[in-house]
């Protein structure tokens, strides 16, 4: 039976599954885990699709999508325990650059930005990938999360002083200028 | 005055947008004069775009899960498959003609413009133009090429966004009671709700230092600086347009 409705509702609920990328790419910053990523935004969507009648204006499906995300997200915290496996974030970061080649250097970019969001704490990560990712407003960011905006704007503020920090510490590491200052 | 007056959350704010224009224009006058609090502001934009870089392409997880497929999800994705093979091959039939018009056409459209993009193939249906002067000849050809676009879109039932972005005295043309186009634009605007008209602050804020006073047309809105704008929307993927 459950296949049968999966079957007739999975494929037919076009304005959830437009969502899908967008709340895939949040949930891969919140637990750098691709695997994971795609079961908390299935989890989301079929939750989503369960409560569909309370969500009362269209605008605010993505703001309703990420905060019904959020609880799936603390409820597998809760049932796991563990948060992350640091010490392979810790090796992702501070291993040493291949070779630092111009063509890798985007690459390497990416790997050492997202090492660094994985070691921030889950509060300021989850803050921070909402308003860069997704540029959601401080006051839509409390609402998803549950909490102050004042405290939005505090774990936003120590979530970058941190991660430029790790960046500019990584970067000293390879031996090449701090990234942040070559750009302009 | 020091820049360490103004603390991180502004400037946090400011970047996120989460200044009221007030407040935001006031903090547009003092970066243009304080060298280290524009360099703080620069420094916290790029940290924001490599964020945004990071996740462009999260890795995704049907490579991970490839194989783990159970049987109703292997069925359904069959079924999907088939239907989408379907529509996409009839339609594609369907649509050939009006495919091969729309590319020949939009090359020629940008031709022998100066575009941009940071995408290797430019997108065609996100346009930002940009007049950065106000001679009669480049104003009317910024409309004219406005309005080729978006009635040439219409036709084609395609769907595109379009920004004109104005600074120095391009401005002009935006302005109440200065722009020769005030009507032509208020009619385009209405009949195309995708046309979008952006000045620049920093410039707005040099004319009425100047003791001028600038009244932009209802349907104009200002961006903190014309620059940041073109390189938000290169960084969204849409083509640039120098007119």
């Amino acid at each position: 039976m459950s296949l049968i409705s999966q079957f007739l509702f999975g494929p037919f609920r076009p304005g959830l599954e437009t969502m899908r990328p967008v709340l895939y790419r949040i949930a891969y910053a919140w637990c750098h885990d691709p695997a994971l990523a795609d079961d908390l935004v299935q989890d989301t969507l079929s939750k989503a699709w369960a409560r569909r009648a309370q969500l009362r204006e269209e605008a605010a499906l993505k703001g309703w999508l990420v905060s019904i995300m959020n609880h799936c997200w603390l409820d597998h915290l809760r049932s796991r325990r563990a948060f992350e496996d640091i010490e392979t974030l810790q090796d992702a970061l501070e291993s040493p650059a291949d070779t630092p080649d111009a063509c890798c250097n985007r690459e390497q970019i990416i790997a050492c930005v997202r090492a660094a969001v994985a070691r921030l704490p889950m509060g300021q990560r989850q803050v921070l990938t909402l308003v860069d990712l997704e540029e959601f407003g401080y006051a839509e960011v409390a609402d998803i999360l549950g909490i102050p905006v004042g405290t939005v704007m505090s774990r936003l503020s120590r979530a970058r002083a941190s991660l430029k920090t790790m960046l500019d510490q990584a970067a000293r590491q390879h031996g090449v200028e701090p990234v942040l200052r070559r750009v302009k | 005055m020091n820049s360490s007056a103004i603390s991180d959350e502004t400037l946090h704010a400011f970047i996120d947008g989460q200044l009221d224009i007030a407040d935001s224009e006031a903090l547009i006058v003092r970066l243009r004069a304080d060298q280290t609090l524009a360099q703080r502001v620069c420094g916290l934009r790029s940290l924001q775009s490599m964020v945004r870089l990071a996740y462009a392409e999260p890795p995704g997880a049907a490579d991970v899960r490839a194989g783990a497929a159970r049987g109703g999800r292997l069925l359904q994705r069959c079924a999907a498959g088939c239907l989408i093979l379907l529509v996409g091959l009839s339609g594609g039939w369907a649509l050939r003609s009006m495919d091969m018009q729309a590319a020949s056409a939009q090359p020629r459209l940008l031709d022998g413009y100066q575009s941009v993009s940071l995408a290797q193939q430019p997108d065609p249906s996100r346009i930002v133009l940009h007049l950065d002067g106000d001679e009669p000849a480049r104003m009317e050809t910024v409309l004219d090429r406005a309005e080729a676009l978006l009635d040439e879109a219409d036709r084609q039932g395609r769907q595109i966004e379009l920004e004109v972005v104005t600074n120095s005295h391009g401005i002009n043309l935006m302005r109440v009671g200065v722009s020769p186009h005030a009507e032509r634009i208020a009619r385009m605007t209405q009949r195309h709700a995708n046309l979008h008209l952006v000045a620049c602050s920093q410039t707005i804020a040099r004319y009425t230092s100047q003791g001028q006073k600038v009244e932009l047309l209802p349907v104009a809105r200002a961006a903190p600086t014309a620059i940041g704008e073109i390189v938000y929307r290169l960084q969204q993927g849409w083509t640039y347009v120098r007119v």
